[in-house]
């Protein structure tokens, strides 16, 4: 009697317990999701009235265009931001799967500690300063601002993230997958070339996709390097050798300018960066729910 | 099974990767097909780089647009609104076509330019204009009037309430909220900025020996805004705020702004008729003068020269590539001192003096490429 009583109250204790901590972490969930929501609700309910046909067809030209009611529009930035993320992506791919591929399938190099606190601290580093190195290396002896060295500035925003991303996709392949490939004979760069690296595809692939979504969203880097542009380049050679326009820093000129029509035309650009990110971001998850 | 699923993921990828392909060819061949229609062939076109000064940003962006237009689409002149200080900056970096600034080059630049270029660094006046003192007071809607020594104060942070008596007494008329000064000033280097200061050093000692003018200075108040839009749009959020813009942003945003006492007691309201009265001065041969505290009598005491900065030299100057880029912004230069003026009084600039435009003309003449005096053979074909 006694001792099933016991029980009896000790199992209500124990859902009580249960319920209380469930409610909890639902607590802490909601708490994470509203700035998200507050912030996704915040720029589409001032950002909606701008987008119209022209928003997506039209440059943006002088500050009076907007005030006079004439069309105008950011089609030269969309433009502009898929270039220079772009470039950025196939400049950090190779170098950053290289730096991955270093860290975790030789392990025992003697360069790895190195290697690994150099990418933290560059993961880390202000993304200003990464401006400011590509505006050394690439604008000032190019005598050019260019979509290139916003390319670069970017760049060095995601090898940190694709050399991390590229470690922990590879260090998920199991070890017997490599020993399977040595044991017939196979050279340890072909092993990893051809076996390791095909089982982590899709790792990789949500690590570049992750990488292009943090960058996508950054506009210290660019201030220096691609610059801006209010028109669409001349010819294709000018999105890469030219200034060219991006979303992030659009939206900050456009936000700190004193024009009412630019400030919704920012919170409109605003949209479309964040389903920009947020598209990025599904994709990565759906490509991470595949794999298992 | 794996392997499908991961062909799957990757032909995801791929696809995406086209979309944005897709996006950004379906904007270029429609820029394309737009300016194809107007005949211009591809390799003629030109893009004509410069940066500098927020103060004349509105009419150097508007001249752009029409610019663009007169061209067929064949020359786009990007002009970056970045600062004065920033414009002169990336002038000498020889990373811009051209600069802008409000605050001439010193002779110190100019002699370091000299030395690198063999040639000298022009600044050639574009446009001019009010600064004027923009607020935001609740309650009050008329345009209220400032002397010197209130606005010396003011910028001092020794009147730190609008219902200050020193205020009341030259506005009788006007009932003030006890509401406090929040001084907005610019945070980066700014021509505008050298113009205000310039005013306040020359009708205030103490400001001069305290403070003194420059691009950039320390304000004894206030917070910063980045560029004349930032100041605007600092001073259009915060009750009680007062800042200085060029008098076209206070037009194009309905900002309130003060009329000035000037140096002949008169009360003069900004407009592109009391700077162009303001700028009545015996003009050097290099342009490089402030007129702010103007003896004129119906001048606007706060008024200055916004300057394009060009190389003699073009050759020099790593951010043009080609005669054919040298020769488009000589064009472009040569259109904004002539026909682009037109633009000036609607966005509330003055038009040039015509000494002004003759002393650009001189210097214009002068303007090289690879020793080719290209600047006199344009000037010669566009004035006749």
């Amino acid at each position: 009697m006694c001792s099933y009583k016991k029980t009896e109250k000790s199992l209500l204790q124990r859902k009580i317990h249960d319920k209380f901590m469930v409610a909890l972490l639902m607590i802490s969930t909601i708490v994470v999701m509203t700035p998200l929501i507050i912030i996704v609700g915040y720029v589409v309910y001032n950002g909606i009235g701008a987008i119209n046909a022209d928003f997506f067809t039209q440059e943006l030209g002088s500050p009076t265009r907007a005030i006079q009611g004439r069309p105008t529009g950011l089609v030269h930035t969309m433009v502009g931001t898929a270039v220079v993320d772009l470039l950025a992506l196939i400049i950090s791919a190779p170098v950053g799967i290289g730096a991955g591929i270093m860290l975790s399938e030789y392990p025992d190099h003697k360069l790895n500690p190195f290697l690994r606190i150099m990418n933290d601290t560059l993961n880390g580093m202000p993304a200003i300063l990464k401006g400011l190195l590509a505006f050394a290396v690439i604008v000032k002896p190019m005598g050019s601002f260019s979509g290139l060295a916003g390319g670069v500035a970017l760049a060095f925003v995601m090898i940190p993230i694709i050399a991390r991303s590229t470690e922990s996709a590879l260090m998920n392949i199991p070890w017997s997958i490599r020993e399977a490939g040595l044991a017939i004979g196979l050279p340890r760069w072909r092993v990893v070339l051809s076996t390791v690296i095909p089982a982590a595809r899709t790792g990789l692939v949500t690590g570049f996709l992750i990488a292009f979504a943090r960058a996508a969203g950054e506009a210290a880097p660019l201030l220096f390097t691609s610059f801006g542009n209010n028109y669409l380049p001349n010819h294709w050679t000018g999105m890469i050798f030219g200034p060219v326009d991006t979303l992030p820093q659009r939206l900050y000129s456009l936000a700190i300018s004193p024009y009412k029509e630019w400030h919704s035309m920012g919170w409109a650009a605003g949209i479309v960066l964040l389903s920009f990110v947020i598209i990025l971001f599904v994709i990565s998850r759906l490509l991470t729910k595949q794999k298992h | 099974m794996k392997r499908i699923k991961m062909i799957k993921s990757i032909q995801l990828f791929v696809l995406f990767s086209l979309s944005l392909l897709v996006v950004s060819c379906g904007g270029r061949s429609d820029s394309s097909s737009e300016t194809g229609s107007k005949k211009s062939s591809k390799s003629e076109r030109i893009t004509v780089l410069g940066a500098g000064a927020s103060f004349p940003a509105p009419l150097v962006t508007a001249m752009a647009d029409d610019y663009r237009d007169i061209t067929n689409n064949r020359v786009t002149v990007n002009y970056q609104s970045i600062g004065s200080g920033g414009g002169v900056r990336q002038f000498v970096e020889q990373t811009i076509m051209f600069g802008m600034t409000e605050a001439f080059l010193s002779d110190e630049v100019i002699a370091n330019i000299e030395q690198s270029t063999q040639g000298k660094a022009f600044n050639m006046p574009i446009t001019l204009a009010d600064v004027v003192a923009t607020y935001n007071i609740p309650g009050v809607d008329e345009q209220i009037v400032f002397n010197s020594e209130l606005l010396v104060n003011l910028f001092l942070g020794n009147i730190t309430s609008w219902d200050d008596p020193r205020i009341a007494e030259i506005n009788p008329d006007i009932d003030f909220p006890s509401i406090p000064v929040t001084i907005v000033h610019r945070s980066d280097g700014s021509g505008t900025t050298n113009i205000w200061t310039s005013y306040l050093s020359s009708v205030s000692k103490e400001w001069r020996d305290r403070i003194g003018f420059a691009t950039s200075v320390n304000w004894p108040v206030g917070v910063g805004g980045n560029g004349n839009e930032g100041v605007a749009g600092a001073v259009m959020n915060s009750p009680g705020a007062l800042g200085y813009n060029s008098l076209s942003y206070a037009l194009l945003n309905d900002m309130d702004y003060a009329a000035i006492i000037n140096s002949s007691g008169n009360i003069i309201e900004p407009s592109y008729e009391a700077t162009t009265a303001a700028a009545d001065i015996d003009l050097p041969a290099d342009t490089r003068v402030l007129f702010t505290n103007t003896p004129a009598p119906d001048g606007y005491p706060v008024a200055g020269f916004a300057w394009m900065l060009v190389y003699e030299n073009l050759e020099k100057n790593n951010a043009i590539n080609s005669r054919k880029e040298a020769v488009e912004l000589v064009k472009f230069l040569i259109w904004t001192i002539t026909d682009g003026q037109n633009l000036s009084e609607d966005l509330g600039y003055a038009r040039l003096p015509q000494a002004a435009v003759d002393r650009n003309f001189e210097m214009i003449r002068q303007i090289k490429w690879e020793g080719e005096k290209i600047g006199e053979e344009l000037l010669k074909a566009a004035i006749n």
